[in-house]
């Protein structure tokens, strides 16, 4: 009887709706890129305004909502945390009057510390990256093939966990140093070979 | 009086009341409510983002567990919550290598690798890392912990002797209960049980955060009928002969408990790097009493147990960095079925400091001081545990140093030594050595091998107490139980070697295989002499004899996309130096296995099961006590509903109906046959 009232209850109760707000994965991961701050050298040019702010960049349609709001107040390395939003590629190209690197857009793109991909960018990635070489930025995204198109740290889901992945390479190209710690948390270490293909 | 079906009726109206109440009104409180629910994750390591377990409680460092210098089983909150248990030592008994026996409604005796009792602290239990047992009989009182499931963030079982991190009684393994900071609970949760037998066990819980403060505020009121309540409750006596004398024949089960539980905690950030936090939890319990060594004086128990602490943590620099910390204990016990009132006031000053002082090298060093003030209340009846007069002070100081260091990519070497002086004893050490190594570049694959050392110390009771009073013949004369001349026990003494594995077989396949000989020595028990004259036996507490203690845990654990299944299976065995040698505690049962499992049936439902099996085991000790076999299944079905602001859980736990046999104890002459089977309900509600 017991059992049998509580089943009629917990079979009858409404069923769930679907997430409304910033949802939890993006809480998430805006979290993650915080927290990669940490563990990312950056080449000397990029540090030398000691008192300057770390730029966390999402550029393309931002998933993140308010999710960056508690950053507000935050200060990592002892520097305050600054996040930037910017036009996706598409509309940045169409936006520019001259060549659209010279976009001042770009420009700041390229002061970024940190920079998310946004998925809407899917088709540009290749060109993001390479416009951005040697810029010394963290480029992140969570698009299949993001790394194998140079990217350097890509965001995968497992098991609704937030789980990532790093290409070695691109973080040698873009002239950061990575700490063994986040390598040893990486789901997967992709290294490309110079040629062909990739190790992982 | 309402029969047993009355409470349970209207207990079940009472929890289909609040569905009705707040269930519709869910769904606007966590619209309403959404924003104080988020989780604030930008306080989280990326460990914590990750869930990857990292454990505190092997070597005092945050550690990943396939890099631990001893072999840990981690339980989380989820593991609690979809379990639907409401005793923490119910949920530990699906860990390898635990002994959990339950004594009672209440009560339960619990240790890693055997020697378990409740008179038998040679498993060190923990909050957050600060002491709980309770010095003077060497007892958890777990049904008086002023910690509340939901509040729990994970269990840390460390097996085999960690003396080196904590100091004294890691003799055979600890149990550190970590609970959830301020920031893991932001929001409101309103949870209540109630189970077959009219059990209640209700949790309200508020954590806020603004600015630099983060605080939670919990209480709880647990409401627990007993065995004869619950359909179960007869007496069995070890000793027929004695049974007249006790009055065995009139027992009645008076094993309920009614607990009022409190717990809050705030944190204060500073800055960046300095963070204040704060603590204050009691408990108020009233439990029936139970028969200990023929005496039942029918008077209900009564305990205050109230635990504070301050701590401040400062990071220096990015590899520096320390905490000092204070944290007081206060227990008042009217037990009249031991003694009186017995009062403990433990004051514990802390500090530890993390650095690197090398290149691949992480240590930490610290100490602690503590002071101990206890007094019992005699009130000169004969039926007491009788304690010297007035009131005293013990003192404890402990030194500690730790270090690990990264050889290489891929091998590991750690070393733990600890020295600890106590007033009251003598001064003793503890070490623990731990060489890691990597299979495999990826790390996949990490194997260990460890040399530990720790100590027990003996128990205020054993030291400074006596039963006052003789007891009929046990075997051919009279009994007396008499406190050792001249106070002058040995601490127990214990060494192990251990070897285990840790492997990651295949992307969501894990295995975890640890092995050990742990060798015992200067074991307290009791040694008994008879005058051939008089015929009068005089037992003595002694350090009598050591034991060997070796066996083996493997657990492997698969996850695939929505199914968690961990199997596990432990071979653990001890044997002592004499036969029936008495060391107030039980041996492990030979063969314990375990199957958990949770299938994320969709995004509302999930279906969980836990399962255990422990064989049976022959006891020794002033009589033969066997302790049975048994199998226990838990199923539970939870339905999250108002966007996952609502929650409610039906379950049974020991579907199979095998834990009713009763257990008697260290000093029990009874055992109380308990309820098995159990089927319960929870509505839960966050906003």
């Amino acid at each position: 009887m017991f059992l049998a009232s509580a089943l009629f209850v917990i079979l009858t109760i409404p069923k769930a709706r679907a997430d409304s707000t910033t949802s939890r994965e993006y809480q998430l991961k805006a979290a993650f890129l915080y927290n990669f701050i940490m563990f990312i050298d950056w080449p000397e040019e990029k540090t030398s305004d000691c008192n300057g702010p770390i730029i966390i960049g999402v550029i393309g349609n931002d998933p993140f909502g308010d999710a960056f709001e508690p950053v507000k107040n935050k200060k990592v390395k002892g520097n305050n945390v600054v996040i930037e939003r910017f036009k996706g590629l598409e509309e940045l190209k169409e936006s520019s009057e001259k060549g659209f690197q010279q976009h001042p857009q770009i420009e700041a793109i390229r002061k970024c510390h940190v920079l998310f991909v946004c998925s809407s960018e899917k088709k540009w990635i290749r060109e993001i990256i390479n416009l951005l070489e040697g810029d010394g930025i963290l480029t992140v995204g969570d698009i299949e093939g993001f790394l194998e198109a140079g990217g350097t740290i890509n965001f995968v889901m497992e098991d609704k966990k937030v789980r990532f992945e790093i290409n070695v390479t691109a973080v040698k190209r873009a002239k950061l140093k990575i700490r063994s710690q986040l390598l040893r948390l990486a789901k997967r270490v992709v290294e490309e070979k110079s040629s062909d293909g990739e190790k992982s | 009086m309402s029969s047993r079906g009355d409470v349970l009726t209207g207990k079940f109206i009472f929890v289909l009341m609040l569905l009705v109440l707040f269930g519709s009104d869910a769904r606007l409180l966590a619209e309403q409510q959404d924003a104080n629910n988020k989780k604030d994750f930008f306080e989280m390591s990326i460990e914590e983002l990750m869930e990857v377990p990292i454990v505190v409680s092997a070597s005092r460092l945050p550690t990943r567990l396939q890099y631990l210098s001893a072999p840990v089983t981690v339980i989380t909150a989820e593991d609690i919550h979809y379990s639907g248990l409401t005793t923490i030592p119910e949920i530990l008994q699906f860990s390898p290598g635990v002994d959990v026996r339950r004594l009672d409604r209440q009560r339960y005796i619990v240790g890693v690798r055997g020697l378990f009792g409740i008179y038998s602290d040679r498993t060190l239990v923990l909050i957050d890392g600060r002491a709980v047992t309770i010095p003077i009989y060497g007892t958890t009182h777990w049904e008086n912990l002023p910690v509340l499931m939901e509040d729990i963030e994970r269990i840390e079982i460390v097996r085999g002797p960690v003396g080196a991190s904590w100091g004294a009684n890691a003799f055979t393994g600890a149990i550190n209960i970590i609970t959830k900071k301020p920031n893991q609970c932001l929001g409101g949760l309103v949870s209540t049980t109630v189970n077959e037998f009219g059990d209640t066990f209700t949790h309200l819980r508020y954590g806020h955060t603004q600015g630099q403060w983060s605080w939670k505020v919990s209480a709880g009121y647990e409401d627990v009928e007993d065995s004869d309540a619950a359909g179960a409750g007869k007496y069995t006596s070890g000793v027929p002969a004695l049974n007249t004398l006790m009055g065995f024949d009139s027992f009645k089960a008076r094993d309920w408990g009614r607990f009022w539980k409190f717990d809050t905690q705030a944190e204060y950030r500073v800055n960046e790097q300095t963070r204040w936090s704060f603590g204050a939890a009691h408990s108020s319990g009233q439990e029936g009493d139970f028969e200990f060594i023929g005496v039942y004086p029918r008077r209900d128990i009564l305990t205050e147990y109230t635990r504070m602490f301050g701590r401040l943590d400062h990071q220096f620099d990015e590899d520096t960095s320390a905490y000092i910390q204070w944290f007081g204990n206060y227990l008042d016990n009217h037990r009249r079925v031991i003694t009186d009132r017995t009062t403990h006031l433990q004051n514990d000053l802390e500090a530890q400091i993390n650095f690197k002082p090398a290149d691949n090298h992480t240590a930490s060093v610290g100490g602690n001081v503590r002071w101990d003030r206890i007094s019992a209340h005699n009130n000169s009846s004969t039926n007491e545990f009788m304690f010297d007069r007035g009131e005293y002070n013990e003192y404890w100081t402990g030194l500690f140093l730790i270090d690990r260091w990264a050889v290489t990519e891929r091998f590991t070497l750690e070393g733990q030594l600890r020295l600890d002086h106590y007033s009251a004893t003598t001064t003793d050490w503890s070490n623990r050595f731990t060489a890691l190594y990597a299979l495999d570049e990826q790390q996949n694959h990490v194997v260990r091998a460890s040399f530990a050392r720790a100590f027990r110390s003996p128990t205020v009771a054993v030291r400074r107490g006596s039963s006052s009073y003789l007891q009929a013949p046990v075997v051919g004369g009279l009994f007396v139980t008499q406190p050792h001349a001249g106070n002058t026990l040995d601490n127990e003494g214990t060494y192990s070697f251990e070897a285990g594995y840790t492997g990651r077989l295949a992307e969501n396949l894990s295995l975890n295989v640890d092995t050990y000989y742990q060798r015992m020595e200067r074991l307290i028990g009791v040694r008994s002499v008879t005058d051939p004259a008089t015929t009068v036996t005089t037992s003595t507490f002694n350090n009598v004899n050591g034991a060997d203690s070796w066996g083996a845990e493997t657990s492997l654990a698969w996850q695939y996309k929505t199914v968690k299944i961990s199997a596990w299976y432990a071979y653990n065995d001890l044997v002592t130096d004499e036969f029936a040698q008495i060391t107030r505690s039980m041996s492990p049962s030979q063969h314990k296995a375990g199957l958990n499992s949770r299938w994320y049936l969709d995004k509302d439902w999930t279906f969980n099961t836990n399962y255990v099996f422990q064989n049976g085991k022959r006891m020794y000790a002033t009589v033969v006590k066997d302790l049975s076999s048994f199998n226990r299944l838990d199923l539970t079905l939870s339905r999250k509903f108002a966007e996952g602001k609502g929650e409610l859980i039906v379950g049974v736990s020991d579907v199979l109906n095998e834990t009713t046999d009763p257990v008697t104890d260290t000093g029990y002459l009874t055992a109380l046959e308990t309820p098995g089977r159990m089927f319960f309900i929870r509505l839960q509600l966050r906003f």
